[in-house]
């Protein structure tokens, strides 16, 4: 383990733009702040508002560049599955962590015949290949249970907390959502988050 | 009001690097602000925006950079602080006056904060715009950190102040957008009163063709470059740490963040140099000198082109210093385009270390066997765009016979996307599908693409050339043609140029996050104002053929384009819907979603709209996306079959 990897934690947040990918950086990156980390956090997108692909790094601890290099993530956490394996086939190291929301956005490439979608199974396969551990969950599915579709993003939060990867707390997690949102969308937020962390410990074969 | 603003001294803020330039402006008591949007570099104007009435200054967008640049030059003039804001692009918009005004100089400080995109992330092209500075003769800061990009905002003005010369500071896409920590300063002084006096200094300051000329008044700057370099040595922002080894890395700006990580991973920490320079232009000379005489080697590292290696080889060489240069010149360790990155960097330091490179070849393996699952996203318009209605249209009106090949000059806007091509696999490119506009998919549409304003002249030269091989044809959206198209325009009217002009008014500067401009009917802050009407100013113009389509109508539209492509001389067509994205976000919901019926024969038409929400397959046929359609109707006119219908419409 070289003296970086001790220093620094590198996490990235990859989905589609629209979905909340970005919004769910910030909420990390405040959390690093208040736990009194060094933090630097760099988005990536492309020219268009919405459907593109989107990526934002995460960097916690003694860090200067706000991108980190090839096989540096220890997580990435992944709104959509061609997302993920687009991402970590960059920078996910060897057993790091590959947490994917299960719904496909099927790229307009598709739709004109110029390639096809790989299965979700195939994806999964893939990151494992890759030697990631993988967790995939219908964030969707949960947010709509939690009452928004768009909470899909707090949900994956919560399913990065219940890996235990990070050496953050919840609590500035939920400080950096009360910050953020109104008392009504926080709550609709925290039950997505609960819903994500249940989801994925039980996936993980442990319990909160 | 935003935290840039309310932040007290001390505060420790996760700010974009656009947010603590914002800040460092707000520190240094800026008075007049004025930009153009532009990606990497909006966020600036954007914050200054949001707290400008309360903390008391002026902030605009402003119709273009060259607008804006000048706007703000006029407010330094009468000695207040003023701030411009640009893409790199945008720079070259503005370079009549920014080779001219350093002639005169400045009183109140006047910064130029530049964002260039290495990488080309969101732009035509990776330009590095000190270059720029270098030929002004002016100087040019740039910030390594969040925290550096606050204070050096800061710093510039004074700067600017005390060499009474504009200066710019220039920073890039991964740090204008990217967040750090940023501790807050005081807030700046309190607003000056303008003053005004012609003869400032020296007489007919204010005027370059003023006694005594612009010779003297180029002399009265070149005497001005020594005063610059003894600032260039004084700036604490630079930084000389020593190592152990006779052997340097110099760098500047973003570039030196990954040169710290990569001495760090290579353990090279204690070893080498480290020499960071704050002022790119002009790099301070006694402290460079000191570190070419101490370091037989040294490696520049720069996020760019070669600008500060360059005048570092000419330091060397006017004082005779046998020292071995690497970077981007002769034989280059890092490469001219695309971004620098840790990884890069690393590779460039091993390189002149002779350290052995470690290469993974089983990961390697394993990285190709995955690869050809990672299809590629190309880029897409929105559901329920308007464009994608204008397209269809356009596309219907110039006609898709074979031997036609029509020539679509495009513009910089979302509409650009038209010409970024589908990645994925390519169809069967014999000659003649090469030759001819494949204008099968939307996104395959547009042939020139280049810069703001371009296509409306184009247009007329490949006219004036007497091509006659199909229709030709210029788009561009609201913003664009009150930026850069008019003057395209009325050259047309004059020259008696056969022109066919598309404007496609959306209402706002979508592309780089919905700005206001003329056509919005309210300024930069909001207030109601009188809406600029794009026909009005082609009639004022002088063109004779002028409408206005619906682009949710197809036909309508496409019966337009139609006269307007047959019509011998000027003709405009401006095609007018509100942005989808702005309707969403004000009214949450458009209308129902529609779905495709049984009725589907699987033909693949709408598949050439380019709609996102629009899957197909060969097996399933055509189907919607629920939750992307808004229910703009584009699809359900164009589908042969009448298969697509309200959802609630569908048996």
């Amino acid at each position: 383990m070289s003296k970086k990897r001790k220093a620094v934690t590198n996490v990235v947040v990859a989905g589609i733009g629209g979905q909340g990918s970005i919004l769910a950086s910030h909420l990390l990156a405040q959390t690093a702040l208040k736990d009194g980390l060094d933090v630097k956090l760099a988005e990536t997108f492309g020219a268009a508002t919405r459907g593109g692909s989107v990526m934002a790094h995460v960097r916690m601890g003694q860090v200067w560049a706000p991108t980190m290099m090839e096989d540096e993530a220890d997580v990435v956490l992944s709104m959509e599955p061609l997302e993920g394996l687009r991402v970590a086939t960059r920078f996910l190291r060897p057993g790091g962590w590959a947490l994917i929301n299960s719904r496909p956005w099927v790229p307009v490439d598709v739709a004109v015949g110029r390639c096809e979608y790989p299965s979700v199974e195939s994806i999964v396969d893939g990151l494992r290949k890759l030697g990631a551990q993988v967790v995939s969950l219908d964030a969707t599915e949960l947010a709509l249970q939690a009452g928004n579709a768009r909470a899909a993003n707090t949900v994956m939060l919560g399913g990065l907390f219940a890996l235990g990867a990070l050496d953050l707390s919840e609590n500035s997690l939920f400080g950096a959502m009360d910050e953020r949102w109104s008392e009504r969308l926080v709550q609709v937020n925290r039950r997505a988050y609960d819903l994500g962390y249940q989801e994925v410990s039980a996936s993980l074969g442990a319990t909160k | 009001m935003h935290p840039v603003a309310t932040g007290a001294p001390g505060d420790r803020l996760l700010l974009l690097g656009n947010e603590a330039i914002a800040r460092g402006a707000i520190e240094a008591g800026v008075q007049v602000v004025a930009s153009y949007p532009g990606t990497p570099s909006s966020e600036i104007v954007e914050t200054l925006l949001d707290v400008s009435t309360e903390l008391g200054f002026y902030a605009e967008w402003s119709v273009n950079e060259k607008v804006s640049f000048e706007l703000a030059a006029g407010a330094a003039l009468t000695g207040v602080r003023s701030l411009a804001t640009m893409k790199g692009a945008g720079l070259n918009v503005i370079m009549d006056m920014f080779m001219t005004l350093p002639y005169t100089g400045t009183r109140g400080g006047l910064v130029l904060v530049v964002a260039d995109d290495p990488g080309a992330h969101y732009s035509s092209n990776e330009q590095d715009s000190r270059f720029a500075a270098q030929w002004a003769m002016i100087p040019c800061l740039e910030p390594e950190s969040h925290q550096e990009a606050k204070e050096m905002t800061a710093y510039a003005f004074g700067l600017s102040e005390r060499l009474e010369l504009p200066v710019v500071l220039r920073t890039a896409t991964r740090l204008s957008h990217s967040s750090g920590v940023v501790e807050l300063g005081q807030v700046g002084r309190p607003a000056l009163e303008p003053g005004f006096n012609k003869h400032w200094k020296t007489p007919y300051r204010w005027n370059v063709y003023g006694p005594p000329g612009a010779p003297a008044k180029h002399q009265w700057q070149l005497d001005r470059v020594p005063l610059m370099v003894r600032e260039s040595e004084a700036l604490t922002y630079s930084e000389v740490r020593r190592g152990n080894q006779p052997v340097a890395v110099v760098t500047c700006g973003t570039a030196a963040a990954y040169v710290r990580e990569a001495l760090r991973d290579l353990d090279l920490e204690d070893q080498l140099w480290l020499f960071k320079i704050g002022m790119v232009y002009p790099i301070p000379e006694g402290v460079t000198l000191e570190v070419l005489r101490q370091c037989g080697r040294l490696l520049v590292v720069e996020e760019g082109d070669p600008v500060v290696e360059s005048q570092l080889r000419v330091l060397a060489q006017a004082n005779g210093i046998d020292a071995q240069i690497l970077g981007k010149q002769g034989k280059a360790v890092l490469p001219l385009h695309g971004e620098l990155g840790t990884s890069i960097v690393r590779g460039a330091l091993a390189e002149m270390m002779d350290l052995p490179v470690q290469k993974d070849k089983t990961r390697q393996a394993i990285k190709q066997e995955v690869a050809p699952l990672v299809i590629p996203r190309s880029s897409a318009l929105c559901a329920g765009c308007s464009h994608l209605g204008t397209y269809w249209a356009l596309r219907q009106a110039m006609g898709e016979k074979r031997e036609d090949v029509h020539i679509a000059n495009g513009d910089i806007g979302c509409y650009e996307q038209a010409g970024y091509g589908v990645k994925g696999q390519m169809p069967e490119a014999s000659e003649k599908a090469l030759a001819h506009h494949d204008s099968t998919i939307l996104y395959d549409f547009l042939d020139t693409l280049y810069v703001m304003g371009s296509g409306v002249s184009m247009a007329q030269g490949q006219a004036r050339a007497g091509y006659k091989g199909g229709q030709v044809v210029a788009v561009a959206g609201d913003s664009t043609f009150f930026h850069t198209c008019m003057p395209g325009l009325l050259n047309a009217v004059w020259n008696g140029t056969k022109l066919t002009f598309v404007v496609m008014d959306n209402f706002w500067t979508s592309m780089t996050g919905h700005q206001a401009c003329p056509a919005t009917g309210q300024t930069a802050l909001g207030q109601p104002v009188r809406t600029i009407l794009i026909e009005e100013v082609a009639r004022s113009l002088g063109v004779e053929f002028v409408e206005v389509a619906d682009p949710y109508d197809l036909e309508g539209t496409t019966s337009l384009l139609r006269k307007a492509l047959a019509y011998d001389g000027v003709a405009v067509v401006v095609t007018r819907r509100e942005c989808m994205l702005q309707i969403l976000r004000r009214e949450r919901k458009y209308k129902e979603p529609y779905t495709v019926t049984e009725d589907c024969a699987i033909c693949g038409e709408c598949v050439k709209l380019g709609c996102p929400a629009i899957t197909f397959s060969d097996e399933e046929g055509a189907g919607i996306d629920p939750i992307l359609c808004v229910g703009c109707d584009i699809c359900a006119q164009l589908c042969p079959c009448g298969a697509i219908v309200p959802g609630s419409e569908a048996s």
